[in-house]
Order: structure tokens, then C-alpha cells, then sequence
């Protein structure tokens, strides 16, 4: 088994090279399910040094953005070995960002941890209409709907879409995360979800919880 | 000499003694809002004054009755038909009328050398078609769409700068030129390498960036550049990526070619005017290296930190919160305006501007009103 | 700026013998401007 440790360390440094190696030998070595899922852990823990290393000030916005990228490529070259664990998922979830709004930087970010974490994860992409949610949600039927938005009109395009969900008669059936910059207290109670967040692994455990 | 023609030479004397350094008549004013709040101000359908730009002589009409300003307060190089008839990608009007840009590639990751060999060939031959559909096919059709967008933006052009002109014999305002132009860093960025796109190419490929920035350096100094420097006016450019930077990357990749941009443009005689958007605090020191008399509009930041480190070479502008229009009472919005003014204004070398454009207007909305308060309160208590 | 999209005025002239003796003065800043146009037009879009 690999130095897990080492991994963890290069995903906080966000070295791609150092990364990249350590997977692919990894996954030349046909490793069983149980350890593809400690590498996982180990890349998580080493998103939350890039988390920590961001409140300190000492990464930005571009590496933030670099790290999900780091991340979702991860998860790319795991997934066949991840694979045996499809049974295992421990929830699904639909995600997109809303109606009007086009960024998708943070909700990606947030869709590739959820993903690593074992989350069935249903992205609908950007300027998604509560109808779109809508269907999806009928269609597979998730656990959780993850909604994103960095635009102040965003929260009423939430708003929209959680009213959406109460006429199709489908609220009960699910939770309703919200995340991104303008997303607060006040704006969560006025949309109706049911947690809201800036910060997507704060966000991860909350649907972990959801999960249990 | 009419009554509108002092006040445009008086306005005009304000802002040659501005970047000039010397301290003028009053604080000079600008109106945060744009064409797009003023459509919607009057009344009027966001696309379809876009499209028929015989329905902006009313608009900006009661635009400029209902709100001071000493400059013109319009323009917009982001009219629909060219872009329309380009098949953009990269600015689109979206379903409420807004000229908007969602993100693309207009370059790849592996074409860099190419656009370092020569920057404008490969933005003719590989990123124009890839962002512009109907500029992707055959040269016969090629060739024909240029020349239809060509056209259409230069009729719409043609068309603002009268309603303009009549808006200035009107009202006086003061009558200034402007470029507009890029950091290299930015403009490598924007549309061609995307805000996702950069961040990798940060880690990865350090070296292409720098390259490509002293590659496309001359491009953004000859489209920065005024029609004559001696004309009362600036280059306007505003600046996007490097509060996402860390520090080092900035110092490597964004400042280098920045600097030689502004020296340039300040060598010829020219002013320039930066939009120092999100937060900047951390380079302050960067900024003061700039040529004297730069002027600097800050989104956010330390007002009073500003002024003590910059304030004596450069000429500050900025920081008013659009926000507080939409959220507070009117007293408040003129007691920020105040505050803002005795940080600022003391010692001259101050533009009274907002920290960003105001492009939303709500009927119910408590912004117009604001807004108007403030703009007055500024021209009448702004005398040095 | 060296570029197939983009002459100079001399760059312009030497392609173009037929404009010799012509009246340059009146000729060169009107065939600049167009030139100078376009690269405004295009990198206004990317802008
Ligand atoms: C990058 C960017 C862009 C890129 C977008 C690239 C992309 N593919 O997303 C480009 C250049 C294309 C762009 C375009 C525009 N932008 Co922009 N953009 C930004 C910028 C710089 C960063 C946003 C970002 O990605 N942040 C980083 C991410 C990681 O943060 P985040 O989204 O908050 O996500 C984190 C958490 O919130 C959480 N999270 C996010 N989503 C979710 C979802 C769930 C379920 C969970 C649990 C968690 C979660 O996880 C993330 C990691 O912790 C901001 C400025 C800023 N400082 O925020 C402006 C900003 C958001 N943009 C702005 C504007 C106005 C625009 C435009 C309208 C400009 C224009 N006129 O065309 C267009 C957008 C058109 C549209 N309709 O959307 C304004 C918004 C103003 C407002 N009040 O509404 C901002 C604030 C800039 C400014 N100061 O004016 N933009």
C-alpha cells in the first residue's frame, strides 16, 4: 500500500506531478475497493489542508479553483478501481447551479468531494430552471439537492426553485443544502432549504449526517 | 458662450487640474450607474432599446436630468448586433436583457506557443473562430460576417456618440476620451484561457504565462493607446485576476508586464485609470511604484490606509458601496459619501466614484432615490 | 507588432507599388485608419 501520508501532504502542496504518480502506480497495482477508498480519505484530508492554507491567506481563489481540478482528475483515474464499492454508495444527490447564475467554480469543487466521498452525484450543470431540478428529482430520486449560486439574484432563482419543488409535491422527500458566496442565515430560512453554507466541506459533513 | 459650454469648460479645467495634480475647483463626480439602469429607469425593455438605439435619446434624456454628474454617464462597447450577427460565445444577452459573459476557452493550453510566435496572427486564426461561430466556416462567409459586424457596431457606435454629444451641449459635462485596454495577465485570462483555465496554468506552465503576457504586451499597449495623448482623457483598464494570485505568482507572472503597460502609457503623455477591483490591500506597495498621478478606483479595501500610503502620488477614487443604495436610508448613504470625502478629499488628488457600476434598477427600490441623494450631496458640499 | 493581419503604412506600401508617386499624404492615414479599425474591432471582443 502506498504512503498515504505522502499523498495527503501533496495534495495540501498541490503538486500535480508528485499526485498523479503516486494514483497511477496506485491503481497499476489492481488494488482492492477498501484501500481505493483510504486514498480518497487521504485526498480529502489533504483538501482540508488546502481549506486551512486558504483561511490563512496563504492560497487563493486560483488555487482553490486549481485544487478541485486536482481532485476531480483523482477521481477520474480511481473510479475503476472505486468501482467494486458502487454498492456502497452512501447517498445520491442532484446538484446545479440556478437559474440565471452561470458560475460553477464552487459547486464543482463541492460536487468532487461529495463524489470522493461516495455520494451518487447527478450534476445538471449551470443556469439550471427549477423545472430541470424538478425532473431530475422525480427521475432518480436522491437523497439530497445541492443548490449553488454566486449572484444576489441567485437567492431568488433558490427561492424559486424550493417553491418548484414544494408544487411538484417533492420537498418531503428530500434535503435541501444551499452553498455559495451570498447564501447566509436569513437567505437559507427565506429559500426554505434546510442548511446552507460557504464552505463546501462544512457543507459535505452536514450531508453526511443527512446519510447516516 | 452658453450656460452648458462654461460648464463644460469649468469641468474640463476640474479634471486637467486633477490629473494634473493640482487640487480642483470642487471634488470631480462621476455616476456610478450604467445604460442599463437607465433603461430601465425610464421605463424601457432592456433588449429592446439594445437593439434599436433610436429609444436611448429619451432614456438618457431623463437619465441626465434626474441624476448630477461631471461625465458623461454612458457608453458601452457591449452592444447585441455585432454580436449577434459573430455568433458569440463569450458575451451573450441573456434571457432579461443583460449583456453577459459566461466563461470560455478561447485558447488551449497546448496552443500557447503558437500564440507566443505571434499573439495576433493566432487570435485571427484560432481563437476568433472558436469563440465566434459564424467566423468558424468558409473564408467566402467568413469574410462576409466580419464585414456585417463591422458595420453594425460601427453604425451603433456612430449613433451613441450623437446621442452623446447632445447630452454634453445639454448638460456641460466635461467631454473625455477613453481607451480601453488589458492587463497582459488579464487578457490571457478573460477570454482566452478562462478563469478556471489560468489557475491551472499558474501551477503548470509558469513560464508560457510570462512569455504569452511580453508576447501580447505591444497589443495591449497599441489598443490603450488615445487617438492623440494630449486629449483630455484616459486608459481605462480595468484589472481582474490578481487578488486570486498568491503573492509570489503576482510578483512573477501578473506585475512584470502590468508595469511596463502603465509606464508605457504614461510615458506617451497619456493618463490612466485603473479599476483596482475586489481587494488589493495586500499590493498597495506595488501600486505606489506606479507612474505619479495614476488614478486608482478601489472596489474594496481601507479607505484611510489608502490615502496615507498612496494618496500623495496617486489620484484616488472608489470605495463608495453600492450595496449600502439598496440597503440603507438616505441619510446614511450621504453620511458614507461624507465620510468617504473628509478620508479622501483632503489635500485634492479625489474622484468621487462608486465601487462598482450600478446596473439594477427596481421601481420599488430605494436605489434611484439614493443615489440621487448622494450624487447631490457630493456636488454641493465637494468644494475644495 | 508583427502580424499577417496587420500592416504599417510601410509595411503596406512596399506590397503595393502601384500607390508610388500617389498623393501619400492623403493616402496613408486614410488606409491606417481602416487598418488600425479592424485591430480595435477584434480586440474589443475579446475584451
Ligand atoms: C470566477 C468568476 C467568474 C467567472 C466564472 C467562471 C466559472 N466557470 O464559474 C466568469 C469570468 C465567467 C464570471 C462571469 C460573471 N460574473 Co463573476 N465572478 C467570479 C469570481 C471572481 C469568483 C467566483 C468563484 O468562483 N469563487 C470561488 C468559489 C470556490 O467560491 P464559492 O462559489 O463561494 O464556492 C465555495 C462555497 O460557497 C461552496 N459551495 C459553492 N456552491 C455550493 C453548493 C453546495 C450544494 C454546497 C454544499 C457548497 C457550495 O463550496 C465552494 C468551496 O468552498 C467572483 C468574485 C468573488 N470574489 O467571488 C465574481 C462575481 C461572482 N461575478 C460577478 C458578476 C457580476 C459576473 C457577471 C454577471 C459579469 C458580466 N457582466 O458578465 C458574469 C456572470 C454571468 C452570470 N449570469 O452568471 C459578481 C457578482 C455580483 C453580484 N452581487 O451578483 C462577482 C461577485 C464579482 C464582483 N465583485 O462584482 N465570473
Amino acid at each position: 500500500m502506498i504512503d498515504l501520508k505522502i499523498l495527503t501532504q501533496a495534495v495540501g502542496d498541490l503538486d500535480e506531478k508528485v499526485i498523479l504518480g503516486i494514483i497511477n502506480d496506485f491503481v497499476a497495482t489492481n488494488p482492492s475497493g477498501e484501500d481505493a477508498q483510504k486514498v480518497v480519505l487521504a485526498c480529502q484530508q489533504g483538501m482540508a489542508i488546502v481549506g486551512d492554507l486558504f483561511e490563512k491567506n496563504e492560497y487563493y481563489v486560483g488555487d482553490l479553483i486549481f485544487a478541485g481540478e486536482l481532485l476531480s482528475q483523482t477521481i477520474e483515474l480511481l473510479k475503476p478501481v472505486l468501482s467494486g464499492e458502487a454498492t456502497q454508495k452512501v447517498g445520491s444527490m442532484v446538484i446545479g447551479t440556478v437559474e440565471g447564475d452561470l458560475h460553477d467554480i464552487g459547486k464543482n469543487i463541492f460536487g468532487s468531494m461529495a463524489e470522493a466521498a461516495g455520494f451518487e452525484v447527478y450534476d445538471l450543470g449551470i443556469d439550471v430552471s427549477p423545472r430541470a431540478f424538478v425532473d431530475k428529482i422525480k427521475e432518480v430520486k436522491p437523497d439530497i439537492v445541492g443548490m449553488s449560486g454566486v449572484l444576489t439574484l441567485a437567492i431568488d432563482a433558490m427561492r424559486n426553485t424550493v417553491k418548484a419543488l414544494e408544487e411538484a409535491g417533492i420537498r418531503e422527500g428530500v434535503k435541501v443544502i444551499i452553498g455559495g458566496n451570498p447564501v447566509n442565515e436569513d437567505a437559507c430560512k427565506q429559500i426554505g432549504a434546510d442548511a446552507f453554507t460557504t464552505n463546501a466541506a462544512e457543507g459535505l459533513k452536514t450531508c453526511q449526517g443527512w446519510v447516516k | 458662450m452658453t450656460d452648458a459650454v462654461a460648464m463644460t469648460n469649468e469641468r474640463n479645467q476640474m479634471f486637467r487640474d486633477l490629473f494634473s495634480g493640482k487640487t480642483p475647483k470642487r471634488v470631480p463626480l462621476s455616476n456610478p450607474a450604467t445604460q442599463d439602469f437607465a433603461i430601465q429607469y425610464a421605463g424601457l425593455d432592456l433588449a429592446e432599446c439594445q437593439w434599436d438605439l433610436t429609444k436611448l435619446e429619451p432614456v438618457y434624456e431623463k437619465f441626465c436630468q434626474d441624476f448630477v454628474t461631471d461625465t458623461y454617464p454612458g457608453g458601452s462597447i457591449r452592444l447585441p448586433s455585432h454580436y449577434q450577427i459573430l455568433g458569440s460565445t463569450p458575451i451573450v444577452m441573456s434571457s432579461s436583457g443583460f449583456m453577459q459573459h459566461p466563461e470560455v476557452v478561447g485558447l488551449l493550453a497546448e496552443e500557447y506557443d503558437e500564440f507566443i510566435a505571434s499573439p495576433y496572427d493566432c487570435i485571427v486564426e484560432k481563437v476568433l473562430p472558436r469563440l465566434f461561430t459564424e467566423l468558424n466556416g468558409a473564408p467566402g462567409k467568413v469574410a462576409m460576417t466580419l464585414a456585417k459586424a463591422m458595420r453594425a457596431q460601427s453604425d451603433d457606435l456612430a449613433y451613441l456618440g450623437t446621442i452623446r454629444a447632445k447630452m454634453n451641449a445639454k448638460y456641460g459635462y466635461a467631454t473625455m476620451m477613453g481607451a480601453l485596454t488589458e492587463a497582459p495577465f488579464d487578457f490571457m485570462a478573460d477570454f482566452l484561457r478562462s478563469f478556471k483555465g489560468i489557475s491551472g496554468d499558474v501551477r503548470r506552465y509558469p513560464d508560457k504565462i510570462a512569455a504569452a503576457c511580453e508576447a501580447v504586451l505591444p497589443l495591449m499597449i497599441k489598443k490603450g493607446t488615445l487617438p492623440n495623448p494630449a486629449m483630455l482623457g484616459y486608459t481605462f483598464i480595468p484589472l481582474h485576476m490578481a487578488p486570486y494570485l498568491r503573492d509570489k505568482d503576482f510578483a512573477t507572472l501578473y506585475w512584470p508586464t502590468f508595469k511596463k503597460l502603465v509606464e508605457t502609457m504614461a510615458g506617451m503623455g497619456q493618463n490612466v485609470q485603473l479599476f483596482v477591483e475586489q481587494d488589493w490591500m495586500r499590493y498597495l506597495d506595488y501600486l505606489y511604484e506606479l507612474p505619479e498621478n495614476t488614478i486608482m478606483r478601489f472596489e474594496y479595501g481601507d479607505p484611510k490606509l489608502v490615502k496615507e500610503k498612496l494618496g500623495k502620488k496617486h489620484i484616488i477614487s472608489g470605495f463608495y458601496p453600492i450595496t449600502l443604495l439598496q440597503t440603507g436610508t438616505k441619510q446614511q448613504c450621504v453620511d458614507k459619501a461624507k465620510e468617504l470625502m473628509d478620508v479622501l478629499a483632503p489635500g485634492g488628488k479625489y474622484w468621487f466614484q462608486a465601487d462598482k457600476s450600478v446596473i439594477n434598477f427596481e421601481a420599488k427600490g430605494p436605489v434611484a432615490d439614493n443615489m440621487r441623494a448622494v450624487l447631490e450631496y457630493v456636488h454641493e458640499n465637494g468644494t475644495y | 507588432m508583427d502580424s499577417k493581419y496587420y500592416a504599417t503604412w510601410e509595411e503596406y506600401l512596399a506590397e503595393h507599388p502601384e500607390l508610388e508617386g500617389k498623393p501619400e499624404h492623403a493616402i496613408a492615414p486614410k488606409i491606417q485608419k481602416y487598418e488600425d479599425a479592424v485591430f480595435v474591432f477584434v480586440m474589443d471582443l475579446l475584451l
